[in-house]
């Protein structure tokens, strides 16, 4: 493990200034696993992440994968990914983007694809439940306010779309090393087009009708240790609109949900932060 | 909340904060009884000791935005005037090249010379330039160890090694007295400083007026204290016994922040421009182009700092850069992952732009203050004479345990307007606003309006929630506890000592003082003077009025708006009591308890036993620009016992002539030495020397290794 770290630290370090290599991990454990504003599971996941990046001028080509465990034994009843009983794997992504960065503006468009682990008989998500999403997001930085818009499109099983608006406040930053800083984060999701369509009825869908599917309010603070780690962590909370987002189980229903989350990210190359 | 909790988590807190702390007990060795010397004459004696560290030290003075020492320009010094009279009495003044002075580092100094030389506390005087291209690591104050750069920590070595050299220029300036003729004299130089806080000081009451001789200047550059003060002295040749022009020692009020902000080379600033301007005229008899000195000059010009608290050198805006912004990390933001946050810095074009445009206001400056120093050098030849005496008086206050008596607060505060930085070098989080919106005061001239306890004005942190609980926990233990008050005699000038930055009103307030004291005790003076940044560094000094409009210098006057006129009464007490020939009682330098912050090793702590030889791996010229990289011995080490003196360069670009016609080295304003990397503990420099003027040239380490001559054409 330790040589394959070698190598990978070897490898981003040796990429020629004109074509720059980066890599980033992460780990997550959160209280929850909201997706598009629907919780997928209600108890500890674990959520392991890597992703590279190959940045050429203004144009980056990057992908990734990132793991969905829950460390919960969910009984039944309770809202589960990978169903009763189970305490594992519940769902692995794969995704591939590329991305062009115009002065503060970044353009991002790409391809996820989602694979569920669950067992469908104990209330998971099973592989039925498959899937593919395109993607384009615009975001723009300034000195306060950090917007962006995204674009979702399910392009196999709910063949619509889902857009989600954020905006990232920083609350402060201190300037000192270790770098640590304040931020709250806001977003919305809206269903424009994953919800029950009346000409296929037997297509999956995601959410209950059109319109505003979620709000959420998160404030998060994270810590910088060395140059290329950063410890975070947090507290989200989510005002649920649509009935797919206030679901929490079978027959249950939350309008509002709050959870805590915290991380640790790695990240190598170039991209790393120099200040 | 349960009792017990209550206890708890506050307790928790504080052991959080002040965890890893390092404590210090330091007693204060004052002079023995002079004896007298064997010359019943005025004898002076100079020195001159290289200070300058190795690369990876913090650059004390900007805040947050003092970064890492990447290399060096010119070398830093400190350098040594004493003085000692006929009736034995000796006094040492020290001008360092540094960004902060020490009370730590003046009583360890103090000590070693009060044992060598008859030199203790209260014969010392160690001030600094200012610069703040200079190192950290030595301040007596944790917040200064830990906050004063980037680059956080005490380091025992730095002291260790600061101490040593000093020490040891002091012994050598003492071995160097010889008879000496002197002379005081003044001469006004506008137009290079202007005051940087204008509406402060237009607060005070009666309001500042520039002087009829004033040129027409805006006003924020009438109303600095223009005046340079110098002593000249010339010591008597041994061999001739005619008295020759040796160095002087002048008072000059000005920031050192020539440099942009974001430099990130060991350098002495405009200062050491103006130190080596006199030097080089000196040396070369008058002709400063003749360099007939070698590396290091014979004379010795101190360059000491006045009354400059809101004094800033002229530099132009293009000279400070754009500061680090936050921003979203754009690294690898794929569709499931955290938005990661950094400090954005300026691109490496406009942070090369402000740099040079730094260096060019540095090399005008320099020169012009320089040129002023040379001419009234000049002018005071016909007014030498050897009658000087000499007398001091010193104090310490203890200025939390009296801060009643003393009319002061009894804990310090710093302002919100001091996080933000003053106009030299804004940091980071100037003019932040929560959500873009909400003022929190993190902005020059906005003080609170409710005017609450001692601090008044002060917008202090988070004390619209808290009040102080903020400024206690977290704040007020990082600030110094003492100030070491000094006034020194010589001949017919008082000169009051500072240990902080004391803005031009107060330091005038000051001055009138010290002289309407000093006279009313018969003392025989015709001017006062403030030597700012001298034996200890308590930030700022504003007068009451500036106070209320909390600019940078009111948000640093730490324990609140009494300070400028509890200043003014102790160095007028102190005025009327110079004393020569006695010693002072022990109540004079009490023992100090010092809390330094965290201590962290900075410089190696020993040297290396096996060095290789120096080497030259290269040397090419692009543009008007001279490159070497080098191999120039270990690589971070400083060590306490060796190297204090450097007689010589390790660096020289030669003509490739027969003669090998020297036309720089490496303390030349054109030269800069960047440390590369360091790899199997060697250090691996690249030279940059900016002077090519289209010949060939060799470059040369001194102790015999020579480059292939490389031709570089005119740009």
């Amino acid at each position: 493990m330790r040589h394959a770290w070698s190598c990978l630290a070897g490898l981003v370090a040796a990429s020629p200034v004109a074509a720059q290599l980066s890599a980033r991990t992460d780990v997550s454990v959160a209280g929850r696993y909201v997706w598009h504003g629907i919780s997928r599971a209600a108890g500890l996941v674990a959520q392991p992440s890597l992703a590279f990046g190959l940045r050429v001028q203004r144009l980056s080509l990057e992908s990734g994968a990132v793991l969905h465990y829950e460390l919960d034994a969910a009984s039944s009843g309770e809202l589960s990914e990978t169903g009763a009983g189970g305490r594992h794997l519940g769902e692995q992504d794969v995704w591939g983007a590329a991305s062009f960065v115009l002065g503060p503006t970044r353009l991002h468009a790409g391809v996820v694809r989602y694979a569920f682990r669950g067992d469908s008989s104990t209330g998971g998500v099973g592989s039925a439940r498959n899937t593919t999403e395109v993607f384009a997001s615009v975001s723009t930085t300034s000195r306060y306010l950090n917007p962006s818009l995204e674009a979702w499109w399910d392009v196999e099983r709910v063949r619509g779309a889902f857009l989600r608006a954020s905006l990232d406040l920083p609350v402060l930053g201190w300037p000192f090393p270790p770098y640590a800083f304040v931020f709250v984060q806001t977003e919305l999701g809206m269903n424009i087009g994953q919800g029950p369509n009346p000409t296929r009825p037997g297509e999956l869908a995601n959410f209950a009708k059109r319109g505003i599917t979620h709000f959420g309010l998160g404030l998060g603070t994270e810590v910088r240790a060395g140059r290329v780690a950063t410890l975070a962590f947090g507290a989200r909370s989510q005002l649920n609109v649509d009935a797919a987002a206030k679901a929490d189980g079978p027959g249950r229903t939350r309008d509002f949900v709050v959870w805590l989350w915290s991380g640790v990210t790695i990240v190598l190359g170039r991209n790393e932060r120099g200040q | 909340m349960s009792r017990r909790r209550r206890v708890l988590v506050p307790a928790s807190v504080v052991l959080l904060v002040g965890c890893g702390s390092t404590h210090l007990h330091v007693p204060g060795v004052l002079s023995p009884a002079p004896r007298p010397g064997t010359e019943a004459v005025l004898q002076a004696g100079f020195a001159r000791v290289d200070i300058t560290p190795p690369p990876g030290v913090g650059l004390a003075g900007n805040g947050p935005e003092g970064g890492e020492a990447r290399g060096y320009r010119l070398r830093l010094y400190a350098r040594v005037l004493v003085l000692a009279d006929a009736g034995g009495n000796r006094l040492a003044l020290v001008v360092a090249d540094l960004g902060l002075s020490s009370a730590l580092l003046h009583r360890r100094v103090a000590a070693l010379t009060a044992r060598t030389d008859g030199i203790g506390v209260d014969r010392l005087v160690i001030a600094v330039t200012h610069t703040h291209a200079g190192p950290g690591h030595f301040f007596e104050a944790a917040g200064y160890n830990d906050q004063g750069s980037s680059v956080a920590g005490f380091d025992p070595v730095m002291v260790d090694s600061l101490t040593a050299r000093i020490a040891r220029a002091v012994h050598a300036a003492v071995a160097d007295l010889r008879p000496a003729r002197v002379a005081w004299g003044s001469r006004a130089i506008w137009g290079q400083t202007r005051i940087r806080s204008l509406p402060a000081i237009l607060r005070n009451i009666p309001l500042p007026s520039a002087p009829a001789d004033a040129p027409g200047l805006p006003q924020e550059y009438q109303l600095v204290d223009p005046d340079l003060v110098m002593l000249r002295v010339d010591q008597r040749d041994p061999t001739s016994g005619v008295f020759r022009p040796a160095g002087a020692f002048s008072i000059f009020a000005m920031h050192g922040t020539g440099n942009a902000p974001s430099n990130d080379l060991l350098d002495p600033d405009i200062q050491g421009l103006v130190e080596r301007r006199l030097e080089r005229h000196i040396d070369g008899g008058g002709d400063l182009n003749r360099v007939s000195s070698g590396f290091v000059p014979r004379a010795v010009y101190l360059f000491a700092n006045g009354a400059e608290g809101d004094v800033s050198p002229a530099w132009p805006p293009q000279s400070r850069c754009n500061v680090p912004t936050l921003a979203p990390l754009p690294a690898l933001n794929g569709p499931f992952t955290r938005t990661l946050w950094e400090w954005r810095a300026p691109t490496a074009t406009h942070l090369g732009a402000c740099r040079h445009a730094a260096r060019e206001a540095i090399s005008v400056i320099g020169k012009n203050v320089g040129d002023g120093a040379v001419a009234l050098f000049d002018a005071l030849g016909p007014a030498l004479t050897d009658r000087l005496e000499l007398g001091r008086s010193f104090a310490t206050l203890f200025l939390r345990d009296s801060a009643r008596a003393l009319g002061i607060c009894s804990e310090p505060a710093l302002g919100l307007s001091t996080l933000v930085g003053a106009d030299d070098a804004h940091t980071r989080i100037d003019g932040w606003r929560l959500f873009g919106l909400f003022d929190v005061g993190l902005e020059q001239g906005s003080p609170n309006p409710d005017v609450p306890g001692c601090q008044g004005h002060k917008r202090q942190l988070l004390d619209a929630a808290f009040r102080g609980l903020a400024n206690r926990l977290f704040i007020s233990g990082n600030l110094p506890s003492y100030a070491q008050v000094m006034v020194l005699r010589l001949g017919n000038r008082v000169i009051g000592a500072v240990p902080g930055e004391v803005t031009t009103t107060a330091g005038r307030r000051m001055r009138e003082q010290m002289l309407a004291s000093a006279r009313e005790a018969g003392q025989p003076v015709s001017a006062a003077l403030i030597l700012g940044h001298a034996n200890g560094y308590m930030e700022y000094v504003t007068t009451a009025e500036e106070y209320t409009a909390q600019y940078y210098e009111g948000g640093s006057t730490i324990y609140g708006p009494g300070e400028a006129a509890m200043f003014t009464r102790e160095l007028g007490r102190l005025a009327a009591s110079v004393s020569r020939g006695d010693t002072l009682p022990a109540t004079a330098a009490p023992p100090l308890d010092l809390d330094v912050g965290h201590r962290r090793q900075i410089l190696a702590g020993k040297s290396s036993t096996h060095v290789p030889a120096p080497r030259i791996e290269r040397v090419w010229c692009s543009a008007d620009t001279l490159y070497a990289w080098l191999q120039l011995g270990a690589a971070g080490e400083w060590p306490v016992a060796a190297g204090d003196v450097s007689t010589q360069a390790r660096v020289e670009v030669v003509v490739n002539d027969a003669a090998r016609t020297l036309v720089s080295w490496d303390d030349d304003p054109a030269l800069e030495m960047h440390l590369r990397s360091r790899r199997g503990g060697l250090a691996w420099w690249e030279l940059r020397w900016s002077g090519v003027k289209g010949r060939t040239y060799r470059v040369r380490i001194p102790s015999g290794v020579e480059s292939d001559p490389v031709a570089c054409s005119l740009p």
